[in-house]
């Protein structure tokens, strides 16, 4: 079996200063949105699941003598990407490629889409394409079905554990609205990855890094996966058009009280009581 | 003959009354140890002897009276504060001890923007002086990673030091008088005057004792005027270590005071500045604040003088502005840090050592090669120098290793002390101070004799006098 994963580097945008939203209303005419050079870059969340389910086959595999998953990483993206997939090649996924596409797609969810399939229907492609279930603000969530769409593969969204079976089947388990869904899928298949238990992605040592350190990132050009990306980018003339500061403070009330006992009668007498009484 | 567990609570009960006494299991167990053995804590296994209780204590002279009777009782008692120490100084080395927890003790009992000093209980966070100072347009200067979450007590108790030192100073600095308590329940104060020439300094008794000597009830420190809007951002990549350490020094014997100057070698800056520096970068930054002549000249300064160094390229300041405005851990950065250490069983630990500035770059390497080569499962291994001093410097030395093939309880003994082992050692060997601001704790102690070399009669005389019956958090700055 061969799992890609497809993975998106944000903004770490917890880490903004807010005159770099506030700076993006200015440079809204320029098409550069909220000014995110200053802050640095991490794995978009959903994406670093993936990442780690798809080592975690491959792990499952070894230890059930299933024949190992060959693991392939892609993202689209400049050199700062790099960083990234040498991380994951250290770690033991077999190639690592990035796509520089030379343009600003995180309002292109197309284009992205037609990126990945491509990526997918490449010879060293996938079978499985596990892919983050939506990245970093201003993002619809729609690029794992649209993928899915493009390459006529059935999509799973809202995925949170996945297992190996006897041959290349999937036990694939989803979240739903009330309820979580075990299926079993035969590949190939696009598995979007929602709020998985498993979020954190494993670190290579330095002599894993060092051992595959020859190992080089692919990278590639829209052009080389047959992709015009300025017809598509035309198509989906999309971008930031404004942005409105939302503001989260609630309401709130200092318990008074000088000892514990007193605050949780307070607590209780004057805050919760009422509640309690209504439920 | 010592006092039973149920003895013990019970004593503690007639003195300060039930409601102070905690003997909740969860809250005992937890209070065995402190941040030194953080992947225990994440996995909750605990191997340390579980205290007896602790006491929530709620004055001065509540505290004098629970040390007297733990003297005569002979019964181990550990102060705390906060609670956030990183070196083992809050575990209980011995059973049944109790931890005189002073976090209650939290009013602030004066600010005195006349006289530029501030007067707080022992409890107070650090967060709270710094918010009450502000509205004032006032600071403490002092500013540890820890701002949020730590206290007064604990800070003054483990010689804290905070981001902005270099032009503030360490907790050493600030503290103007305290109030402490020692075991046989002896109240003594230190007033609060600008400087003294009465014989020894004895503030320094208190300060950085560990809860070794006393229990720090009060403590007055200085305040500073708040320029935070002449702050000025400067910052440069370069290759080599020794250039960085070159440029700091000529930095700090020009006479210049920058708020921050920092220097991080590639595998620290690869995880704070990766979005600009190369993974083969150092980073070389400052921060200078004051009033805005001042800040201004101090800016100036570092500039003609790093522009001397061919080898620095600067970058936009905005960059380190960034990266100053997130440089605090609050409760929810640490909950995420630990659900990932939990994930992934990659510890993150630090050590942090001092030596002048002859040494500093020969200690950083052969400690980072020695670890790197001696150490198994290291995923990043870096540090950075934060602290300058007209005289030298600190090596914070930062640190990642996966825990492979052993349980929680067994990540210090296969990874952070062998490692802690190796910084020591280098550092001790080349004249260093194995200690710059965390304090010793407990997972230091075994080399206090050598960091003090012939002077630690004088630190073993301050023990025997001050707390002969030896009660006072054993283990702490001296090893059992």
């Amino acid at each position: 079996m061969r799992i890609l994963v497809g993975f998106k580097v944000t903004p770490d945008f917890e880490s903004l200063r807010e005159a770099d939203w506030i700076a993006g209303e200015g440079n809204l005419a320029d098409g550069a949105g909220v000014e995110t050079r200053y802050v640095p870059r991490l794995l978009n969340c959903f994406d670093e699941s993936a990442l780690e389910l798809a080592l975690r086959l491959r792990d499952a595999a070894a230890g059930r003598s299933f024949v190992e998953p060959q693991l392939s990483a892609v993202s689209i993206g400049g050199s700062q990407v790099e960083p990234f997939l040498t991380t994951l090649l250290a770690l033991g996924y077999g190639r690592a490629a990035r796509v520089d596409v030379g343009a600003d797609v995180d309002f292109a969810p197309a284009a992205v889409a037609s990126i990945l399939a491509a990526c997918a229907h490449d010879s060293d492609g996938g079978d499985v394409l596990l892919l983050g279930c939506r990245s970093g603000p201003g993002d619809g969530g729609t690029v794992p079905f649209r993928v899915a769409e493009t390459l006529g593969w059935p999509c799973l969204s809202q995925v949170v554990e996945i297992e190996a079976l006897s041959g290349d089947d999937l036990r694939v388990t989803c979240l739903a609205d009330d309820c979580l869904l075990r299926v079993t899928v035969r590949p190939p298949c696009v598995l979007a990855v929602g709020n998985a238990v498993v979020s954190r992605l494993r670190v290579p040592t330095l002599r894993d890094r060092l051992a595959r350190r020859d190992v080089l990132v692919d990278v590639l050009r829209a052009a080389d996966l047959g992709i015009d990306i300025d017809l598509l980018l035309e198509r989906e003339p999309a971008g930031l058009i404004g942005l409105e500061a939302v503001r989260r403070a609630r309401a709130g009330v200092v318990v008074g009280g000088e000892t514990p006992h007193e605050k949780a009668r307070h607590l209780l007498d004057d805050h919760l009581r009422a509640v309690i009484e209504r439920l | 003959m010592s006092l039973s567990r149920e003895a013990i609570v019970e004593g503690l009960q007639h003195i300060v009354g039930p409601e102070h006494v905690v003997t909740d299991e969860q809250v005992l167990v937890q209070s065995s140890v402190d941040n030194f053995r953080k992947l225990q804590n994440i996995f909750d296994v605990h191997t340390m002897p579980v205290p007896a209780a602790v006491v929530m204590v709620q004055s001065t002279e509540m505290a004098a009276e629970l040390l007297r009777w733990a003297d005569e009782q002979g019964v181990n008692v550990i102060p705390r504060t906060g609670a956030t120490a990183t070196e083992g100084g809050l575990e209980s080395a011995v059973p049944d001890s109790v931890i005189l927890d002073g976090s209650p003790m939290d009013r602030i009992i004066d600010v005195d923007a006349c006289n530029m000093q501030a007067t707080v209980q022992c409890g107070v966070p650090l967060q709270a002086l710094e918010d009450r100072a502000r509205e004032l347009g006032l600071t403490t200067g002092h500013s540890p990673q820890s701002k949020p979450v730590a206290h007064l007590g604990g800070l003054v108790a483990t010689r804290s030091i905070g981001q902005f030192s270099t032009l503030y100073g360490g907790i050493e600095d600030m503290v103007v008088g305290l109030e402490a308590v020692f075991p046989n329940g002896q109240i003594c104060r230190i007033k609060n005057v600008p400087r003294r020439a009465a014989g020894p300094d004895i503030r320094h008794v208190v300060i950085g004792n560990e809860g070794a000597l006393c229990f720090i009830t009060e403590v007055t420190v200085k305040l500073f005027p708040y320029f935070p809007e002449s702050n000025r951002f400067l910052g440069w990549t370069l290759k080599s270590m020794t250039t960085g350490f070159e440029a700091l020094r000529e930095v700090m014997v020009s006479g210049f005071k920058p708020s921050v100057a920092r220097l991080y070698d590639p595998g620290d800056a690869g995880l704070h500045f990766s979005h600009f520096a190369a993974d083969d970068d150092c980073v070389l930054l400052f921060m200078a604040e004051g009033p805005p002549g001042i800040s201004r000249a101090t800016a100036d300064g570092i500039q003609a003088i790093v522009d001397t160094y061919p080898e620095c390229t600067q970058v936009d300041s905005a960059y380190i502005e960034t990266w100053f405005n997130d440089l605090c851990w609050g409760p929810d950065k640490i909950i995420a840090e630990d659900e990932r250490i939990r994930q992934t069983r990659n510890v993150n630990r630090t050590t942090e050592i001092s030596a002048d500035w002859s040494s500093i770059g020969e200690i950083y390497a052969a400690a980072r090669d020695r670890i790197v080569a001696e150490i198994p499962d290291i995923t990043m291994m870096g540090g950075h120098s934060s602290h300058s001093y007209i005289n030298g410097t600190n090596m914070y030395f930062n640190y990642f290793f996966n825990v492979v093939g052993v349980g929680p309880e067994e990540e210090t003994t296969k990874y952070y002390l062998p490692i802690i082992s190796i910084i020591c050692e280098e550092t001790l060997k080349r004249g260093g101070s194995i200690v710059h601001h965390h304090g010793m704790g407990k997972a230091r102690a075994p080399w206090v004799k050598d960091e003090y070399g012939s002077s630690y009669y004088m630190l073993e005389t301050l023990k025997q006098a001050f707390d002969p019956s030896g009660i006072m958090n054993k283990g702490t700055i001296f090893p059992i």
